[in-house]
């Protein structure tokens, strides 16, 4: 599903050069829960924000379902990470001038979907989550744990190949946490693919795969749970 | 706490000085303009005998002979000779004048100095405490010198200096088209913006160089200068009549009468007065239309005949809401001035500052640039009056036509404060509305 | 095209909306207004006399001598004056006339049909010799004008004597709805005297009153000691550049009397200085408002774009590429700048309605305001551009950095 080769991002500040990803290797299968850790400075923002797009990278090659996506303009960059990736960030990132619906509509205007398919994938999506009551809500009258639904279904209503959660559970109490875990689960049953960057050890370890970054390089934990390669069957009826 | 607070706008205004200065400047342009034109309605439409205004009345007959005069709106608004003589002689109104203006040569008493044309008014003596002018030297002649007349005349300060060297002219005669007339009185510097005792034909205009008594008009054959309406045409013979007979059964409306009359009482008993002298007219034959006698205070003949243009309130309204357009205009500049600095908000918040003590303290940075963009403001009004002069054009010893006084820089204050509280006010409510913990976390 | 959200969004941020809905109606209003009163006063400054305007000099002669205090002498004297200027080279025409092109003075007269009752009929009425047509420069289209006679006898004319006029079509037509008024007779108001038409000149305006087209010339000379004479006189190029050469040629005929020259033109530019004051003020005020309020724009729009960084990083990550965020914003500004344009044609009509009725002004007319809430709806959106493209330029790795 994902193969990073060798990539390495250097930021640039003056005459100052820091490499942030050094090297860095990674192949993560379809359906594959994977989570990475490290610590602060390690490079964890920055494979997010590479493997998401969000940030062009300077040596080695990547691959997004099957597509070479190493040298791609930003309109490209821009569409692959409509069409192929879903995010979660730590402070939801949900836009605080819109209800729940028209968040969630967000990525879909973007894809130029007519207006009935995006209501049906909306409402599809917040049911899933659970806030199908909530549809006309602003973030500012949702809890932490709710808002991140929010986010999830905004995710899920897209439909994408791979889900970049950035500590998804950081802002939340251990009881919305579990929820939050539970629904990311659930999503990966189904077929997603899901990278999760943690600071918490027992997400950590729901996951299929744990990796551990430091300096800006990879290291391979463990693997958790044995992983099977083709689960055809879990995937979500989609378009 | 209010130093505090000036200290603290300061530092702000340090800390970003190109937004303060853009904002400076937006005030300063709002202020600049709508202090101009503000200030040119108000040295127009302000009261231009102060102190007089309510006792002055203007007085208006219809006289016009035929049953269709071109006055559309009343009585036409001058009177006749005739009138005019009879109501000076009635001794009714405590006060009373009657004048119109003409243009004469001027005879310096140095033969060899070339003659000159002067603006000439005929009055009689009432006008000058009437109208509070300012002597410089000397004095108004006495009510028996307007009887005779008697050949004594007031000149104006720019024409003692042209005929006496600026010495003091009193008691030295010059000539005045065919006879000599002896100064009485020399007028201080006098340039009123609106002339109260000719709005009729040029309001607006400079007073005259010469004032003589009124009957003079007959023996020395005067024309008048001023506007003249009459209904009727001289009648075969009529030429040949003396020039004072002429003008007596003329029926020419040439002459502007006004009367001091101190309380409500005296106006009714003048405005009686007036009702039965229209009735004895009469029958005598003149008067033939609907009797449509008007006394007139100062103010309301000024509101009536138009003598503000219409343009000047136009602009000075007009003015007003560009002052508030740029002042709205300026909300985005302290937006972004504000929220820039919103975790130091944060940080006093977290210390025990109260919401509207952050409020305050805005709105005193916003105020305080209102103030300083409000100064540039009266300096850029002051160019704009300039440029307004060039067409009005300045007095004759150079005092500009509109002029920035006390009440117009109090005006310019406010509007300042104004301005800096339009502006200011939202993003000063918002930057203390922002709760302390969302801007302490900041990166 | 997201107008739904944009829409809804834009309810949660009334603050910021109103105060560009205001500032774009406030604007609109007073530029219409101000825009509808400039084109009201330039009408009035555009209107032509008919005259050679150009050409033409005004000559004002007062004697003071005593010498000249006697009709005959003072007539010789316009007539002596007259030949003096003729002579002139660059002179073209002159006349003796009381009529002053732009002048700020004038005579209007009431005429009526003889025998009629009735409102009388108003027009300008000035005293001219033969030559006044050729120095104004208007050509008599019926009839004939004026005869040395008539000029001579004018003096000596009774006062119940019918006196020949030359009127303008503008008054015959009014006068003589059927079209024949050479020949016809029209008398004072108070029927004291009659005036035949003689001829028609169809090109006349001088400012006075509600008469300003009407007029009536007649012939006669305009002098006097008291009044002075007046010339008009028609140069061949420059007039300004001849006015030092007649008056040393008046002067060195007669020194006993003042001389005012003046130009036509100059005339007019001190006629129309008030009215052309208030256009370039009002010019210069709607300048200033366009510019401050297209500021305003900018600085609002991009301190909102600012705000919102998150947000355009957050956009950015979920797919839109940087022609999206630039037309969010641009969508954005359209909608409230609209509706601000929508209001402000509103607002300009209740203030156009509240100036014409307490303070001055012209009727506002449905051009006016539409080519003003074009321009500043093109304004408004220009302005907002540069804040868009700043917006789209915000990197999508935002998204993740931690607040």
């Amino acid at each position: 599903m994902l193969k990073m080769d060798n990539v390495t991002k250097i930021y640039r500040m003056g005459m100052v050069e820091t490499r942030a990803l050094r090297d860095f290797s990674l192949e993560v299968e379809e359906g594959e829960f994977v989570t990475i850790t490290g610590p602060s400075g390690s490079g964890k923002t920055t494979f997010l924000n590479v493997s998401g797009l969000l940030d062009a990278f300077e040596q080695g090659h990547y691959w997004l379902d099957g597509m070479d996506v190493s040298r791609l303009s930003d309109r490209e960059m821009s569409r692959v990470r409509n069409e192929k990736i879903g995010f979660i960030f730590q402070s939801f990132n949900l836009i605080p001038d819109l209800d729940v619906f028209d968040n969630v509509d967000v990525p879909l205007r973007y894809r130029r979907l007519g207006a009935r398919e995006r209501k049906e994938r909306i409402e599809r999506a917040v049911a899933q989550v659970g806030l199908s009551s909530r549809l006309r809500h602003l973030p500012s009258q949702l809890s932490g744990g709710q808002q991140q639904r929010v986010a999830i279904a905004r995710v899920l209503a897209g439909d994408p190949k791979l889900i970049l959660a950035d500590e998804p559970t950081g802002n939340l109490d251990s009881g919305m946490a579990r929820e939050i875990m539970d629904i990311l689960e659930q999503v990966n049953e189904s077929g997603t693919t899901i990278i999760m960057v943690t600071h918490n050890p027992e997400h950590a370890a729901r996951a299929h795969r744990q990796l551990h970054i430091a300096d800006g390089r990879m290291v391979d934990l463990e693997r958790i749970a044995p992983f099977p390669l083709n689960r055809p069957e879990s995937r979500q009826a989609a378009s | 706490m209010l130093l505090y607070n000036l200290r603290l706008a300061w530092k702000s205004v340090r800390r970003h000085p190109v937004l303060s200065t853009l904002i400076v400047l937006g005030i300063a342009l709002g202020v600049g303009v709508s202090t101009t034109f503000i200030t040119a309605y108000h040295v127009l439409a302000s009261d231009p005998v102060p102190g007089k205004s309510g006792v002055l009345h203007y007085v208006r007959m219809n006289s016009w002979g035929l049953p269709d005069s071109p006055f559309r709106d009343g009585p036409p608004p001058q009177l006749a000779y005739r009138d005019v003589r009879e109501i000076l002689k009635s001794g009714v109104p405590a006060r009373s004048t009657a004048s119109f203006p003409s243009r004469m040569t001027v005879f310096p008493p140095n033969a060899k100095e070339q003659p000159f044309r002067e603006s000439v008014r005929l009055i009689t003596s009432d006008f000058f405490p009437m109208f509070n002018v300012p002597f410089r030297y000397g004095g108004p002649w006495d009510r028996s010198a307007d009887a005779k007349p008697e050949a004594v005349a007031v000149i104006s300060s720019a024409l003692n200096d042209r005929l006496f060297g600026g010495r003091n002219g009193v008691g030295r005669t010059f000539r005045l088209d065919d006879r000599d007339f002896r100064v009485v009185g020399v007028l201080d510097r006098w340039r009123p913006r609106v002339r109260a005792y000719d709005m009729v034909v040029d309001p607006l205009g400079e007073p005259e160089a010469v004032f003589v008594p009124l009957e003079w008009a007959g023996p020395m054959e005067v024309s008048p200068t001023g506007s003249q309406s009459t209904w009727r045409s001289p009648e075969p013979g009529e030429e040949d009549l003396p020039f004072i007979d002429r003008l007596v059964l003329g029926e020419v409306l040439f002459i502007q009468l006004w009367v001091e009359l101190p309380d409500q009482a005296r106006v009714a008993a003048f405005e009686s007065y007036l009702d039965s002298y229209v009735a004895e007219q009469k029958k005598l034959g003149r008067f033939p239309n609907k009797p449509d006698n008007r006394v007139t205070p100062v103010l309301d003949l000024m509101t009536e005949l138009r003598v503000v243009p219409p343009q000047t309130k136009a602009l000075a309204a007009i003015s007003l809401l560009f002052l508030v357009v740029a002042a709205l205009n300026l909300i985005g500049l302290f937006l972004g001035k504000f929220l820039a600095r919103a975790s130091i908000v944060g940080v006093r918040r977290a210390l025990g500052a109260s919401r509207w003590t952050i409020f305050v303290q805005h709105l005193v940075e916003c105020e305080l640039m209102g103030l300083v963009g409000g100064s540039l403001g009266v300096l850029l009004s002051l160019g704009g009056l300039a440029i307004l002069n060039r067409v009005y054009g300045d007095g004759p010893d150079g005092v500009a036509f509109f002029q920035l006084d006390v009440p117009m820089v109090f005006a310019a204050i406010a509007l300042s404060l104004a301005a800096g509280a339009i502006a200011g006010i939202y993003p000063a409510w918002r930057i203390c509305a922002i709760p302390p913990a969302r801007h302490l976390k900041n990166q | 095209m997201e107008f739904g959200p944009i829409f809804r969004s834009l309810l949660r941020n009334r603050a910021r909306v109103v105060v560009i809905v205001a500032e774009v109606a406030l604007t609109l209003a007073i530029v219409a207004n101000c825009m509808s009163l400039i084109l009201d006063t330039r009408a009035q400054l555009a209107r032509e006399s008919g005259f050679d305007d150009d050409h033409m000099v005004l000559v004002r002669s007062n004697p003071f001598a005593e010498s000249l205090n006697e009709e005959e002498v003072l007539n010789q004297l316009v007539d002596s004056d007259l030949r003096t200027l003729r002579a002139l080279p660059g002179v073209r025409a002159v006349s003796n006339t009381s009529l002053e092109p732009w002048g700020q003075g004038g005579s209007i007269t009431s005429v009526r049909l003889p025998g009629t009752r009735g409102e009388p009929l108003r027009a300008q009425f000035y005293s001219a010799d033969p030559s006044i047509f050729d120095t104004l420069g208007i050509r008599v289209v019926q009839g004939r004008g004026f005869t040395r006679e008539e000029l001579e006898h004018g003096a000596d004319a009774g006062p119940t004597e019918t006196l020949p006029v030359v009127i303008s079509k503008t008054l015959a037509d009014v006068a003589f709805p059927d079209g024949k008024a050479v020949g016809r007779e029209l008398a004072f108001a108070d029927e004291s005297q009659r005036l035949l038409v003689v001829g028609l000149i169809d090109r006349f305006y001088k400012p006075l009153g509600a008469a300003a087209d009407r007029v009536m010339l007649t012939p006669g000379r305009t002098v006097g000691f008291d009044y002075g004479s007046s010339y008009l006189v028609r140069t061949e190029g420059d007039p300004g550049a001849m006015i030092p050469r007649m008056e040393k040629a008046l002067l060195g005929a007669e020194k006993g009397r003042f001389l005012r020259l003046r130009t036509v033109p100059e005339m007019r530019e001190e006629f129309h200085g008030r009215d052309r004051l208030l256009v370039a003020s009002l010019n210069g005020v709607m300048a200033l408002l366009v510019l401050v309020t297209s500021l305003g724009i900018v600085g609002l729009t991009s301190f909102s774009v600012a705000e919102r960084r998150r947000q355009i990083g957050t956009r950015r990550a979920l797919g839109a590429d940087k022609g999206d965020i630039v037309r969010h914003f641009l969508l954005e500004n359209w909608m409230v700048t609209s509706l601000g344009v929508v209001l402000g044609a509103a607002l300009a009509y209740a203030l156009n309605f509240g100036m014409v009725t307490w303070v001055s002004g012209a009727r506002l007319s449905v051009p006016v305001v539409a080519v003003g809430a074009l321009g500043l709806w093109l304004i408004g959106i220009a302005s907002a551009l540069g804040p868009a493209l700043r917006g789209a330029q915000v990197p999508p790795a935002i998204a993740t950095r931690n607040v």
